[in-house]
């Protein structure tokens, strides 16, 4: 051990901004969540969007029947909203739920920043993941079809930008849920389970009791139906979704503030400092 | 500084039906503060009032001149914190988390990176700064959270129990740490322990607490020479007989643990051996009854009336 306590006189520098504090907690965040299941559920998202992306483009040029409908193809599969829910859950369960398990938001909060500022930070971490995984393949896969020249330009484009819309919806609506569920336990484990489960459980359970009742209102319970209905639309496709797109726009955007809100209410409730 | 270190004026706070301070007024100048008491006596959550991460039912607290309220993001650029519990972040480097700390303390990057490197140095985990911190011991857990609380040079700390779970050679090395950091000019810092002993020969001011009730504060010295006067008698016999024949003397002595205390009147000490003589008891002991801060505590609890909350 030296003997002598290092000695700075007086600050030399200004402090970062604040946001500077909030982008430095959502890097660790991102990085944090750099798991392998993370990975594993952004790696295959890449793949089976771009894949299937490229080869309806392909087809549908062969054809000569390519618009910006034929790049809505991943979105008719469950299996995307599915590797959505994956990422939330491996980027999202943990991000609050491991630091009140861990007592580190202790550290957090006692540092320059406010409640709001943390939770914004892991928000955009959780965010960010989900973006990478939901907007990233249909980008890339677009800008591939452009690039083999399956496409013209224009269309890459607008399908682009439908990609961007229905991407960022499931991110907002996802990291709501996640930043929900973290807040609610102390265990990134429960709370992985609890996002899982809850969706699943409306998309099975919402078009079951639809089917029962013949309730055009109980659809919108479903992420899954709204969030196809809502790409359905920006993406051209004919005929009629099982819900009003705009209505299903709002409610995944709503039910993703709403939850988000939620989670700060559930964090003023934190014991800060233990006794 | 303007508005001293910490005042704290007319404080209440209360946690459903539970008084965690009543009526707190105290003023506490630069230096080293010994924050005392036991434990559910008030000292966390003082300090959680005074970092703005908790608002008080009434009255208002100023540190180092900020509203700990109103500007309490101020007060947290300008103060460093040591929780009690272990709340470290296991998945990183000593260096790693402590260079995070500062930069969410608001140092840029190459700062927090270069004053993460001196204070782990400082505080003896130079060696282990690239170790993650899960594999870290106790002690060490402990020193990486003092490195953590001082890496943005904050003129004010607040330590939690900074000795708790510490080993006897580990407690000695946290407060000789704390220790070499109070010497350096405009740094002050709050320690929070019901290790009394902790605060002996550290700390040059206190603040003494009971049931969210302020029961002394000053200096050590101050305080230490207001009791003066108190004293310690053991007597080989009855002490009954003795501590009637002293009250008889004017004297209010209480027999505790067979031992008598009482205060001495102008500093006259002949009354004792007078008692003595007349009781046939044989005076064995006569001393101070307070020469540290925990005999300080130990005779305010019994003279300041603690009653249940109201």
């Amino acid at each position: 051990m030296t003997i002598s306590a290092p000695r700075y006189g007086s600050l030399p520098f200004a402090r970062t901004e604040r946001a500077f504090r909030v982008l430095a907690i959502m890097k660790r965040e991102v990085v944090r969540r750099a798991r392998w299941g993370t990975l594993l559920a952004v790696g295959l998202s890449y793949a089976i969007v771009i894949l299937m992306v490229v080869f309806d483009a392909e087809f549908a040029s062969f054809i000569g029947n390519l618009t910006t409908a034929t790049f809505e193809a991943p979105f008719e599969s469950p299996v995307w909203p599915f590797l959505m829910l994956i990422v939330a859950t491996t980027a999202g369960a943990g991000t609050i739920a491991e630091d009140v398990g861990n007592r580190s938001i202790t550290l957090y909060l006692s540092r320059p920043i406010h409640l709001v500022d943390y939770l914004a930070a892991k928000a955009a971490a959780c965010a960010s993941w989900l973006v990478i995984a939901a907007v990233g393949p249909g980008v890339v896969g677009a800008t591939i079809v452009a690039a083999l020249g399956l496409a013209p330009a224009a269309v890459c484009l607008a399908s682009l930008g439908a990609f961007v819309v229905v991407g960022l919806l499931a991110a907002v609506f996802f990291t709501g849920t996640a930043l929900a569920f973290s807040s609610l336990t102390n265990r990134s484990l429960y709370a992985g389970v609890g996002i899982f489960g809850v969706i699943l459980s409306l998309y099975v359970g919402a078009a079951v009791v639809a089917g029962i009742t013949g309730s055009v209102y109980v659809p919108y319970a479903s992420p899954v139906t709204d969030l196809r209905s809502v790409a359905l639309t920006v993406f051209g496709v004919g005929g009629t979704p099982d819900t009003d797109p705009l209505a299903s726009a709002l409610v995944l955007l709503g039910a993703g503030v709403m939850l988000t809100g939620f989670a700060y209410w559930r964090l003023t409730r934190v014991e800060v400092v233990g006794e | 500084m303007a508005g001293g270190l910490v005042r704290v004026d007319s404080v209440f706070k209360r946690f459903g039906s539970v008084e965690a301070l009543t009526n707190l007024t105290v003023e506490l100048s630069s230096g080293t503060i010994g924050l005392v008491g036991p434990n559910g006596s008030g000292k966390t959550t003082l300090i959680r009032l005074l970092m703005g991460l908790l608002a008080p039912d009434a009255g208002t607290l100023t540190v180092l001149g900020h509203d700990s309220q109103r500007d309490s993001l101020r007060v947290r650029e300008l103060v460093g914190y040591m929780p009690e519990h272990d709340c470290l972040m296991p998945d990183l480097t000593g260096i790693g988390f402590v260079a995070f700390m500062g930069r969410v303390s608001g140092l840029p990057r190459e700062v927090a990176m270069s004053r993460a490197h001196d204070v782990l140095e400082f505080v003896g985990l130079r060696e282990q700064r690239y170790r993650r911190i899960n594999e870290y011991s106790v002690g060490m857990r402990q020193r990486v959270k003092l490195a953590q609380a001082i890496v943005h040079d904050p003129p004010l700390c607040f330590l939690d129990e900074p000795t708790s779970g510490l080993d006897p050679q580990g407690r000695e090395e946290m407060l000789g740490l704390i220790r070499a950091l109070s010497k350096i000019g405009n740094h002050s810092f709050v320690l929070s322990t019901h290790l009394l002993p902790d605060t002996e020969g550290l700390c040059d001011q206190v603040l003494l607490l009971n049931a969210g009730r302020r029961l002394a504060s000053g200096r050590v010295d101050e305080l230490l020479a207001v009791k003066n006067e108190d004293r310690v008698v053991r007597v080989k016999g009855d002490p009954s007989r003795f501590v009637a024949a002293l009250s008889a003397k004017g004297l209010t002595p209480r027999l505790a643990e067979g031992e008598v205390r009482f205060t001495l009147l102008q500093g006259d000490t002949r009354p004792v051996f007078q008692a003595a003589f007349e009781t046939g008891t044989e005076v064995r002991y006569l001393g101070r009854s307070v020469s540290t801060i925990e005999d300080l505590f130990l005779s305010l609890v019994n003279v300041v009336p603690v009653g249940p909350p109201t």
